[in-house]
């Protein structure tokens, strides 16, 4: 079997100069839809943009493939940064509107824009919670309201919050677990 | 002392504290906590919530596309990087030319919202007339990469010469710059040269003291009337040898200024600073 060719990040890590620019068109949509939810001003979403980028290309080198995608990579990456920029600013208001908090849409497994294992791993775990628990996933995770903000929101006790969060994202854990270890196992 | 072992379900509270920390971050006496029960948790364990979140994101990220002009000036970045790996930083500014724009580096800390809120304030009825400005025999910094595309020059003109010609362009700005009481600004004076159409100036002092770099460096700031007056825009670090005399230094906004309302310059630690405790502003200029 012929080896794989180095990803974007793999060249990156390498020095490739061309690389960096790819980078832009390869994960440019994704930080892109990340950090417009994460952010509380348009201009804050593009200041971020070019923040997590520079963060991305200086963490290529620590990217490794059999620790999962590329994706969850960038992904990881862009919402440390944009967690601890929303954190400096925590006394503001968020600035999502309550149009765009509804705007989002759970892909069902197999239709996610973002096409990776994980994406598809995570939609059926998010598929097996109830739709409260989602819906608290898709604050916190998706929109970056606290967990006190959440419990405001919703009218549900602070301890609810935490429960279906902390539900949810071990059930998204289990399924990237297993699939983990059918990769490893059938390996 | 046993390693925690990978497939064991750490408490609740725990959990807890670790979802806190990923997706809203913790208050510093959350952070000691966290610390305090890290060994309780296996890195594993860690990784794959954190892991779980970013695969959450995916499943609901969109395929808008960039913005054209943020595409641009990813790229511009991406050019300026790729510099700089290629040249180490002989010269403060030429690595820190690659560097993001950090305005939330100002906001890091509540000690400096205020200073910065009270800057503008300040910068509003600091100055008075743009004649008092003099300016002492010349003494440049060294020359700095570009930070993006540019046509081809050769010789590169100097800083001085740079900032000579920006300053005849119809439609840029020259804004005089006075020190404040901190000591490494006594007696300093300067300008800035600021093109709104290019979004390219200089900063020209005399008498700003000399640092050591790795000790510290300076750090520049643009105010945008148009933005959040908490967060200046990050113009930039450089250096002042010893004896400069005068020094023009280049202004590298990374993010687009639509209105340079004032222009600052602070003391910070080598490379600049995520957090610093106080302000410590020693330049300031703002546009009458």
């Amino acid at each position: 079997m012929p080896p794989l060719s180095p990803s974007v990040l793999q060249r990156i890590a390498t020095g490739e100069p061309a690389a960096v620019r790819e980078c832009i068109d390869e994960y440019g949509a994704l930080v892109w839809s990340i950090a417009r939810r994460l952010s509380r001003t348009p201009a804050d979403a593009e200041d971020a943009t070019q923040e997590i980028f520079l963060d991305i290309w200086r963490s290529a080198g620590r990217f490794d493939a059999t620790q999962g995608s590329d994706k969850v990579f960038i992904a990881m990456i862009a919402r440390r940064r944009l967690i601890d920029r929303l954190r400096k600013t925590s006394s503001e208001p968020p600035m999502d509107s309550v149009d765009v908090l509804e705007s989002v849409a759970w892909s069902d497994p197999g239709t996610a824009s973002e096409t990776s294992l994980e994406a598809e791993q995570a939609a059926r775990a998010l598929q097996e919670l109830r739709p409260e628990q989602r819906e608290v996933l898709e604050l916190g995770l998706l929109h970056g309201l606290s967990q006190s903000e959440i419990a405001t929101r919703l009218g549900m006790p602070l301890g609810t919050v935490k429960s279906f969060m902390r539900r949810g994202l071990i059930k998204v854990r289990e399924f990237l677990h297993v699939d983990a270890h059918s990769v490893s196992e059938g390996a | 002392m046993s390693t925690p072992d990978p497939r064991a379900q750490p408490d609740d509270a725990v959990i807890d504290l670790l979802i806190k920390h990923i997706t809203e971050g913790l208050s510093p006496a959350e952070q000691r906590e966290l610390d305090v029960l890290d060994s309780a948790l296996s890195s594993s364990y860690r990784r794959d919530l954190e892991r779980a979140a970013a695969a959450v994101s995916l499943v609901a990220a969109t395929k808008d596309g960039l913005p054209p002009a943020l595409r641009q000036r990813l790229q511009q970045q991406a050019d300026s990087h790729c510099a700089t790996l290629g040249n180490p930083p002989v010269a403060s500014l030429a690595s820190r030319s690659a560097r993001v724009p950090r305005r939330s580096r100002w906001a890091a800390s509540s000690g400096w919202l205020a200073a910065a809120a009270c800057l503008l304030l300040a910068v509003a009825g600091w100055y008075r007339s743009p004649s008092s400005v003099v300016i002492a025999p010349v003494a440049q910094l060294p020359p700095v990469a570009p930070s993006a595309p540019v046509a081809p020059q050769a010789p590169a003109p100097s800083l001085t010469e740079q900032r000579a010609a920006l300053l005849t362009k119809q439609g840029s700005i020259q804004i005089p710059l006075g020190a404040t009481k901190d000591p490494a600004a006594a007696g300093v004076v300067g300008d800035v040269v600021w093109d709104p159409a290019t979004q390219t100036g200089f900063m020209r002092f005399v008498g700003l003291a000399a640092n050591d770099p790795k000790v510290r460096q300076y750090q520049i700031w643009i105010f945008d009337g148009s933005r959040d007056k908490r967060y200046p825009v990050d113009g930039g670090i450089f250096d002042v040898p010893a004896e400069a005399g005068e020094i023009v230094v280049p202004i590298r906004a990374g993010v687009p200024v639509r209105v340079a309302a004032a222009f600052a310059v602070t003391v910070e630690k080598p490379g600049g600073v995520v957090v610093s405790s106080r302000a410590h502003v020693v330049v300031l200029g703002a546009k009458s």
